[in-house]
């Protein structure tokens, strides 16, 4: 017996045992469960009835999947701790990638440390929300304006160091994912709508002088995509084209012709939504946003229920982030957006983004389930 | 990180405040979240619903697709409109992984039919196929014979995915002549295939992998057409739409004369040499030749493992483009210029005497002339004709290592030529400087009395050589060697001139070298109808110290090369040679001799 000691975690009784033994959600794991059978049968679907690619796809699921437990065993006390190491680590392998980088399709992304390459910023897709909200760790909410305008220079140093590999895409979903940090935390409205004013502003010189042509030309393409017939323009009117020949109940499994005779580019990656909304109609595509908005939603309870601030403050941002690809994701494939490679979370055929994924749902089940009795 | 100590208990309104706070952002979130997402479904809605019917009826009644039209490559021509490489037409089978029922059966039928493809390179094929994208058609690299595609078209319906067709291969007809000019296409590789642009690459399955096929690569290549094409359900060509040609590459010019190419291939026969000629004026490079060489057209289909292995591991390396990566001590070759820069900045006068009785004192340390008696008294014009080495050893303490590096710098040793070519090595040109950079240790003089004969640290190509004997050619106007015909440079750079008569003195007694009766080329330059001017040198593989270079008892690989640059005629220079012999198996000079007399009496009148 164990009552003699003070108590230091919440017995969680609503939930069946392995599951609290395991720290992990009962809610969220259903979510991603169900997201990941659909994506497994999509991907399946997309590749031709691969089954090599089923089979590569599902055991980087399950990877993902060990990481997500691993993460969850970790408490939220710990990750805060360790958050200043990572983040530091992370930002001298920006840097280091833009000192000795491989070069992929003009870029400076990957790091090679011989035994295997990874983007360094995958890693601040997590670090650095979770710097910020360790930056508000012990403040009262919102923090002072000086702790404020630190976390933005964090947001913009990050930022800067991705935006200069090139990779305007992710760059700007890494900053969004600190901006979120510093809007929970309270960022006065006044704030936030003068620099949306701003940005507004500053596009047509960001479009002059920061823009590389590759980029531009994506924009361009986005408002008319004739005039790229045979690159991404291309892409979206096929992708159009498969989408809105589901019509309401889908050409069924496996049925999706724009996937199989070939006009279809990345339909396991990147556009593997249009071979959904194609195969299961606009009847699937509302059940798979259902699906979304159940995991957004449960993800935004855990963060109204976490006890500190770092916890609250990293978990909602994670969620957040998780909203924002799905939308852009989804917009980008329908033609709402300008094409930026970016996969589809928990359905997309696997990739490094997968496990950046899983280990931000394990840190979200940490938060729910390592909580202190409220003694007052 | 004293974050304890400064953490202090919130009193309850903070509490209620920041509570207050973050419910309400969290609520504004859900509701963020809840208009995109709605803002998504009214989209779907709009393309699923309102759209449906136009987006049906583009998927379903009839597949359009686009299709890339390869654009055609641009040929090479040599200075006289002779063509180095061509675009033949050639019968392939193209696999599309999609429709094949059965890999393995397909391939053993098809082994069964054309008993003349090579296994191997079938059976890694087929590899290629299994892991390769399913929608990605695949060709052969085997080029049928037209037997092959007779009895293949014939037999085709038993080969539902695999189909003939007809594609345009690159082809070298002088096969290994200037191979190392012309370089090769070859597959694009996974590597090289992210990078390209994939518009402009659609539809190629081959780019430009060395030599000016690389280099000129966006001018060769052109840009693909589209053809748009109406397929049925299963994939099948129903008809062909409206389409945009493609722009086929330009063809370009070399400076190239395949003859004088041909010739010194012919004369030098597999030896490991190199030589490169240049008209002195333009830079254009007349005969550009590193043997042995390779037949090129081995690489357009992708070359086989064992044909490969064996091209590395010939001891003569063929694959080595010896002109502008073969880096060899110059030797005697660099004394004029040492000469030179000695006079133009008066270090000493040209006709000083200085004696040489066989070698040098320096240091406790005996530097010794290959000529062991010694020269006796000599002047500039002595030390340059019976390449005395104790002249430029007194000569190179007078001058130190900066100076020489200083004035050699200009003729293009140690830095890119800049020609028209990937991957040059630039030799070392040293100096002191070069030293504590790349060798973190300070200069020693000694080191100075070597550089001056072109030993030691010294290192230079080919290519360097032809350049600069050219800009000597030249009396110092500096050219840039090409291999490209238009590339006429209109602006070129002068060496300040102290002295012209200092040059021509120098250029004097080049001429001796082959002209005069104690010349080190006397014996080649005797009969000459014309006056040429020239050096030359010997490049020691292995360092010998005080010891004696016995060419009987060293193994034929560390034999010393032999070395030779110059220029004809004296007055009015119309072609500049260099060459290299790998461990003297010729003679240099005599073989720049003989190229020189062949351009001058047989081709010069042409170009």
């Amino acid at each position: 017996m164990k009552i003699d000691l003070p108590a230091r975690e919440k017995v969680y009784r609503k939930n069946s045992g392995i599951l609290v033994s395991l720290h992990l959600d009962g809610w969220l794991m259903l979510g991603i469960f169900l997201l990941i059978i659909t994506g497994s049968l999509i991907v399946f679907s997309a590749s031709g009835a691969d089954q090599e690619v089923l089979s590569r796809h599902l055991i980087r699921v399950g990877f993902a999947f060990i990481l997500m437990l691993v993460f969850a065993q970790i408490p939220p006390n710990l990750l805060r701790i360790y958050t200043p190491w990572v983040f530091g680590i992370g930002t001298i392998m920006l840097i280091s990638v833009l000192l000795f980088g491989d070069i992929g399709k003009g870029a400076k992304r990957w790091l090679d440390l011989g035994f295997f390459r990874f983007q360094p910023s995958e890693i601040m897709k997590l670090a650095l929300p979770m710097m910020i909200a360790w930056l508000f760790a012990h403040d009262s909410l919102p923090p002072p304006n000086k702790k404020m305008l630190i976390g933005l220079g964090l947001v913009g140093l990050i930022a800067g160091l991705i935006i200069i590999q090139p990779d305007l895409g992710t760059s700007i979903l890494i900053a969004m994912s600190g901006l979120f940090v510093l809007f929970f935390a309270g960022l006065s409205w006044r704030w936030i709508l003068s620099a949306v004013g701003l940005v507004a502003a500053s596009l047509p010189i960001v479009w002059n002088f920061y823009m590389y042509d590759y980029q531009k030309q994506r924009v361009l393409t986005f408002l008319d995509p004739e005039s790229d017939p045979l690159g991404t323009g291309y892409h979206i009117i096929q992708s159009k084209i498969a989408i809105g020949s589901g019509g309401l109940e889908g050409k069924g499994f496996m049925g999706s012709t724009q996937a199989h005779l070939e006009f279809l580019p990345e339909s396991t990656t990147d556009f593997i939504f249009s071979v959904l909304a194609e195969e299961f109609g606009l009847i699937g595509v509302t059940g798979l946003l259902l699906l979304y908005l159940f995991v957004i939603g449960r993800g935004l309870y855990i963060a109204s229920q976490a006890q500190e601030n770092f916890a609250r403050l990293t978990a909602a941002s994670l969620v957040m982030t998780l909203f924002v690809y799905v939308f852009v994701n989804i917009g980008m494939v329908s033609g709402l957006l300008p094409v930026v490679g970016l996969p589809l979370p928990l359905l997309s055929y696997g990739g490094s983004s997968l496990v950046t994924l899983m280990v931000s749902f394990g840190i979200l089940m940490s938060i729910h389930t390592h909580k202190k009795l409220l003694t007052s | 990180m004293g974050m304890k100590n400064k953490h202090r208990y919130q009193t309850e309104s903070e509490i209620f405040f920041q509570k207050r706070l973050f419910r309400n952002r969290i609520y504004f979130a859900l509701g963020f979240t809840l208009i995109f997402f709605l803002l998504l479904w009214v989209r779907m809605g709009y393309l699923q619903w309102v759209g449906y019917k136009h987006y049906h009826s583009m998927s379903e009644g009839n597949r359009i697709s686009v299709e890339a039209i390869t654009p055609v490559r641009g040929r090479i021509f040599d200075r006289n409109h002779i063509l180095l490489a061509d675009n033949q037409p050639v019968f392939v089978l193209k696999f599309s992984k999609d429709k094949i029922e059965n890999l393995q059966d397909s391939f053993s039928l098809l082994q069964n039919l054309l008993p003349d493809l090579p296994k191997e390179r079938l059976s890694r094929f087929l590899e290629r196929v299994k892991v390769g994208s399913k929608y990605r058609p695949l060709y052969l690299p085997y080029t049928l014979t037209e037997i092959e595609a007779a009895r293949f078209a014939g037999h085709s319906y038993q080969f539902p995915g695999i189909t003939l067709v007809a594609k345009l291969k690159r082809t070298y007809p002088f096969k290994e002549s200037a191979v190392h000019a012309i370089g090769y296409v070859g597959k694009i590789n996974q590597k090289e295939f992210t990078q390209l642009s994939e518009s402009k690459y659609a539809g190629t399955d081959v780019m430009g992998k060395l030599g000016v096929e690389k280099y000129y690569e966006s001018i060769l290549h052109g840009s693909p057409g589209l053809q748009q094409i109406e397929t049925n359900a299963r994939g099948r060509v129903i008809q062909k739409l409206e389409s945009v040609p493609a722009k086929p590459g330009k063809d370009i010019q070399l400076t190239i004369d395949i003859r004088l190419q041909q010739y010194i291939e012919k004369y030098l026969d597999g030896k490991k040499a190199a030589v490169v000629v240049t008209n002195p004026k333009t830079g254009g490079i007349l005969a550009y030749v590193s043997t042995p060489g390779y037949d090129p057209n081995l690489f357009v289909d992708g070359i086989s493992q064992t044909k490969y292995q064996e091209l590395l591991k010939d001891h003569n390396r063929p694959l080595i483009n010896r002109v502008i990566n073969g880096q060899y001590p110059p030797g005697s070759t660099i004394k004029p210029f040492v000469a030179l820069a000695a006079i133009e900045n008066n270090i000493i006068s040209p006709y000083k005497k200085i004696f040489d009785p066989g070698f040098l004192e320096f240091k406790d340390h005996r530097y010794r002339d290959w000529k062991r008696q010694g020269h006796g008294l000599v002047d500039m014009n002595d030390a340059i004709e019976q390449s005395c080495d104790t002249y430029f050893y007194e000569l190179s303490l007078k001058m130190g290592v900066d100076l020489i590096h200083d004035s050699l710098y200009p003729f293009g040793f140690g830095h890119h030529t800049k020609i028209d070519l990937y991957n040059e090595s630039v030799g070392i040109l040293p100096s002191k400087a070069w030293k504590r950079r790349v060798k973190g240790q300070t200069w020693y003089k000694g080191e100075t009395i070597i550089a001056a004969i072109g030993q030691g640290y010294f290192l230079s190509t080919p290519l360097q050589l032809a350049k600069a004997i050219s800009i000597m050619a030249n009396r110092g106007e500096i050219i840039e060697p090409h291999l490209l015909k238009d590339k006429e440079y209109v602006k070129k750079e002068q060496i300040p001139i102290q002295n012209i008569e200092n040059w021509e003195k120098v250029i004097k007694a080049m001429m001796d070298v082959l002209h005069s009766p104690r010349g080190t080329a006397r014996r080649y330059g005797r009969d000459l109808p014309f006056k040429m001017a020239g050096k030359t040198g010997t490049a020691q593989v292995f360092s010998l110290n005080e010891g004696e270079y016995d060419e009987e008892n060293i193994k034929k690989s560390l034999r010393d090369h032999s070395l030779f640059i110059g220029f004809a005629p004296v007055k009015k220079p119309k072609i500049a040679i260099s060459v290299i012999i790998e461990n003297s198996t010729l003679k240099a000079a005599p073989v720049a001799v003989d190229i020189t007399k062949y351009y001058l009496s047989e081709l010069q009148d042409e170009n």
